[in-house]
């Protein structure tokens, strides 16, 4: 009998510690270690065209200056997508549920771009703010509109993650709870929620899957405005 | 301490027994052993399960003692104590779980052939570029052997053709020589025969002149009284010719 429906959502405790530390590393245990033979095992040959494939696609659209953050984006790829489906496991704790480490990772990462192409092109980091072909008296409007929007990029970013993932976490509790009462009273009726809870675990994984690609996607963009 | 005093004894003989490989040259035992790093056969795929998750080897662990359903028993058993405790209650994870459960299952099982031939395909491409490149070295250098061969052979061939070159040259001398004799024999003839010219002229003139000379004296010693008398006889010899002449016709 679960008192409140955000109780998932508690961070795991250790005498009063909070955990959230180690379940970030998670994926690092689930990750197989890198070997130098030719032919791997299938688990490492998959991982090993995954992460290859990834950062193809990462990096095709980037400038040069960007290929030093390709390690720092497939890592986080990999992360967030482990930490996502991870979670879909029943009785897991998400970190990524958490706006705590969802902000940890998204405001350092904008704020970084935005740094770079401040220091590295700055007059063309501050075009951005301006988009092109716009009439003379709307420019200091668009501006003010631009800077908003550019600083409400991490907040975006990070709460994003957080709304998709806790409302899919919510969701799925709430039309199991469905399913688990109709279950003892009406058994026929509680096929619905059954077939429903089996759609939108589909769904969720999905959602999670593309949640990771998405944000990571987006910090890819805010580097190659910004290199 | 024994030990100590082991290994001060054990020492020299291991020191004597390494020596000479050590004498001999560090590479030498390196290469006795197997090398590491290729080629190393891959390990094999994954251990045996049942079911997807046990593996086979607890299965035959409980085997001896509890026969073949021992292991069914002991899950069967631990679920319903564990359900009948409320040590794991029902709530609504439970639903969820049984669903991710079947979803996880329904996965596996279509796509997990498709998805483990795409690792063996990764896999086998790359040892097949690998075994490409090995092969086409491998016929590289044989080819190399074998052009290396036939230079050989042609090497060999060789005094034939110096023997017919020099055949040539020898020739080409002989003819040369040949021709400069030729020439040395026309001129000398050609000298030769102007002085036998010249000689037949000298003669010949020598001859006109003295002809002409003993024409000339007698022609001059002719008198009138002989010239009268030579013509008469020569009337008289022409009429008793021609009167014998006459008589045999």
């Amino acid at each position: 009998m679960m008192t409140n429906l955000f109780n998932q959502f508690e961070i795991p405790q250790m005498f009063g510690t909070k955990m959230t530390l180690i379940t970030l590393l998670l994926p690092l245990m689930l990750t197989p270690q890198p070997t130098n033979r030719l032919s791997t095992n299938r688990t490492y040959t998959l991982t090993k065209w995954m992460l290859k494939e990834i950062t193809k696609h990462l990096m095709l659209p980037t400038s040069k200056n960007g290929f030093k953050w390709a390690p720092l984006l497939t890592s986080l790829l990999l992360m967030l997508l482990t930490l996502n489906i991870v979670g879909m496991f029943p009785y897991t704790f998400t970190p990524t549920t958490q706006l705590s480490v969802n902000m940890a990772l998204a405001l350092p990462l904008w704020l970084a771009t935005v740094l770079i192409g401040l220091r590295t092109q700055p007059t063309k980091s501050m075009a951005h703010l301006l988009p092109e072909g716009t009439p003379t008296l709307l420019i200091p409007t668009l501006i003010v509109i631009e800077s908003i929007s550019l600083l409400i990029r991490p907040i975006a970013l990070g709460v994003r993650l957080t709304a998709n993932l806790t409302a899919g976490h919510l969701l799925l509790q709430l039309i199991s709870t469905a399913a688990l009462s109709t279950i003892k009273m009406i058994p026929t009726l509680s096929l619905l929620p059954t077939v429903l809870l089996i759609l939108l675990m589909v769904l969720e994984f999905a959602v999670a899957i593309i949640q990771a690609y998405v944000f990571t996607l987006l910090t890819c963009l805010y580097l190659q405005e910004n290199t | 301490m024994l030990s100590r005093l082991a290994l001060r004894v054990l020492a020299p003989a291991a020191l004597r027994s390494w020596a000479p490989s050590l004498s001999v040259g560090v590479g030498r035992q390196l290469h006795t052993c197997q090398q590491h790093l290729a080629p190393v056969p891959p390990l094999p795929e994954g251990g045996k399960v049942r079911h997807g998750i046990f593996p086979e080897e607890f299965f035959q662990f409980l085997y001896p003692k509890t026969g073949v359903t021992g292991p069914y028993m002991l899950g069967t058993g631990l679920a319903l104590y564990m359900l009948s405790k409320e040590i794991y209650v029902i709530n609504h994870e439970t639903i969820v779980s049984l669903c991710f459960l079947g979803f996880a299952i329904f996965a596996v099982k279509k796509y997990g052939p498709a998805v483990a031939a795409f690792a063996d395909k990764i896999n086998e491409e790359q040892l097949a570029a690998a075994e490409e490149v090995k092969n086409d070295m491998i016929n590289h250098l044989e080819q190399t052997i074998q052009s290396e061969k036939k230079e050989q052979w042609r090497a060999e061939g060789f005094h034939y053709i110096f023997d017919a070159k020099r055949y040539n040259v020898a020739m080409l001398l002989e003819a040369n020589y040949r021709e400069r004799l030729l020439t040395v024999y026309n001129e000398v003839k050609r000298r030769l025969d102007y002085h036998v010219a010249v000689r037949h002229l000298k003669q010949r003139m020598e001859q006109d002149h003295m002809i002409n000379w003993v024409e000339q004296s007698v022609i001059q010693s002719i008198t009138p009284q002989q010239e009268k008398e030579s013509i008469t006889k020569c009337i008289l010899d022409l009429k008793t010719l021609s009167k014998s002449a006459r008589a045999t016709v």
